[in-house]
């Protein structure tokens, strides 16, 4: 679904992705860890071009979006992306957070697109929130409305940068929780994170990305427990 | 004394409809207010949005023509402004000095209202642009929907002033022929040799407007910051 050949991104001299080839197939939900500054935010960022690559391609769902002639704003609509800092829209209800771009990008009628927000909110709960704002909301409360924001557009991959980095530590397990779920229904994920436990139970392949490089993918077992690339063992003897 | 004060109001005002002077001096300052605030804020946001935009792009050029615009604006007086434009365009006989008065005044205000408008889009965090194209918005629509609506909310305090500024300056329209409510003032003062009570009326008006205007601008503050605190 997601191939990128020889992606490459630098700020000013600084290299920070090296030429990652990496293959994401339908349905697969692949977790990105590594250590802090080893590129693996901007690799997603890349994907659905918040970041433009220096070099390399990317294609997706066969059209190859590095190509200056393809329509990123129809890409985007088709990739969901989740941000370590919510991004809500501050100055719009949850309801109009949720209905705004399938309103304004006529996928939706205003009716279809507010009973499916409905649909959602009511998936996770937050029903009697929809004419909320979002300064009235917890974090984790926030996290799971941009989740669901997101798919308000029907996407068929989810980004997700950090999504649990900003949160206070009891309100991780509920977006995780919404997050394993839609993991169990299919959804394509792509998953940039600390939580090892949702890497160890949700992942299909887990990739390992230092300075740039991917430097081991595996499964989740053998890549917690046959680890073979040093900085891998080193990193997992850090953490684990 | 008090007798005599309330003699020389009751010439600025009652004999020969004199308060009409005034009142269609009002009409003229609220048009050309109206006019340039409306004209200002188009310029503004225009401007503003050029700039934001092209800053981190191909089209530096675009960047330079703003800024000339905002520093020759910024750096010349009003008046001399207005004189200049005024005599630019009155060599055709049927000027019309109304609308060269609200053109000019919202030109000037334009550059003020851009550099305000700016501090306000450069204000957004970054996260909330991302967030908008991340949803296939196109740049414009993320900009038109997200970030300017937030922008405007926090800007509003600089935007009241400007507007403030704005009213308090057509006063000085009367240099191209226009009779607003300064220069009707004025007239009446030389109709009765007593020039004070008109200019007390006057800036009576004045700020009579300021004040409904900040009034105006206070409900609108309190509705664009709905998502704000609670």
């Amino acid at each position: 679904m997601i191939v990128t050949k020889k992606l490459k991104k630098a700020f000013g001299d600084h290299m920070v992705l090296c030429g990652i080839d990496a293959t994401i197939e339908k349905g697969e939900k692949v977790v990105v860890i590594g250590p802090s500054g080893s590129g693996k935010s901007t690799f997603l960022r890349c994907l659905n071009l918040l970041e433009t690559p220096t070099d390399g391609e990317i294609w997706f769902e066969g059209v190859n979006i590095t190509d200056k002639k393809s329509d990123i704003n129809k890409i985007r609509c088709k990739m969901g992306m989740v941000f370590q800092q919510f991004n809500l829209f501050p100055h719009l209800s949850v309801l109009e957070n949720i209905t705004l771009a399938p309103i304004q990008l006529g996928l939706m009628t205003k009716q279809q697109a507010e009973s499916k927000a409905h649909e959602l909110l009511q998936r996770i709960g937050l029903t009697e929130k929809a004419d909320s704002y979002p300064n009235q909301l917890s974090g984790g409360q926030k996290q799971r409305i941009a989740i669901i924001r997101a798919l308000a557009m029907n996407p068929d991959v989810m980004l997700f940068d950090e999504p649990t980095s900003a949160l206070d530590p009891e309100m991780v397990g509920e977006v995780l929780d919404l997050m394993a779920q839609l993991a169990d229904e299919g959804m394509t994920m792509v998953v940039v994170t600390h939580e090892m436990r949702f890497a160890k139970k949700v992942a299909t392949r887990i990739l390992f990305m230092d300075e740039g490089m991917i430097v081991e993918e595996n499964t989740p077992e053998a890549f917690f427990d046959h680890p073979t690339h040093p900085r891998l063992q080193e990193f997992l003897s850090k953490i684990l | 004394m008090f007798e005599s004060l309330r003699d020389s109001f009751y010439n600025a005002l009652i004999p020969d409809q004199r308060y009409l002077a005034y009142l269609d001096g009002l009409k003229i300052t609220l048009l050309i207010s109206f006019f340039a605030i409306i004209l200002g804020i188009a310029i503004g946001i225009l401007v503003a949005v050029v700039k934001v935009t092209a800053m981190n792009s191909k089209m530096k050029w675009l960047v330079a023509i703003c800024n000339l615009y905002i520093n020759i604006i910024r750096g010349t007086p009003l008046m001399v402004q207005l004189l200049i434009i005024y005599n630019l365009i009155f060599t055709s006989r049927n000027t019309n000095e109304l609308l060269v008065g609200a053109v000019c005044f919202g030109i000037n205000s334009g550059a003020y209202v851009a550099e305000i408008i700016r501090a306000g889009i450069e204000s957004i965090d970054r996260g909330q642009m991302e967030a908008g194209r991340s949803l296939g918005l196109n740049y414009l629509q993320t900009m038109k929907l997200i970030i300017l609506p937030q922008a405007v909310r926090n800007i509003l305090p600089a935007l009241g002033n400007e507007f403030i500024v704005l009213i308090k300056e057509t006063s000085v329209a009367g240099v191209i022929a226009v009779t607003d409510l300064t220069k009707a003032a004025q007239y009446v003062g030389s109709r009765t040799w007593d020039i004070l009570p008109p200019l007390v009326i006057a800036a009576a008006c004045y700020l009579v407007l300021v004040m409904g205007l900040t009034k105006l601008l206070g409900v609108l503050e309190r509705r664009l910051g709905k998502g704000d605190r609670h």
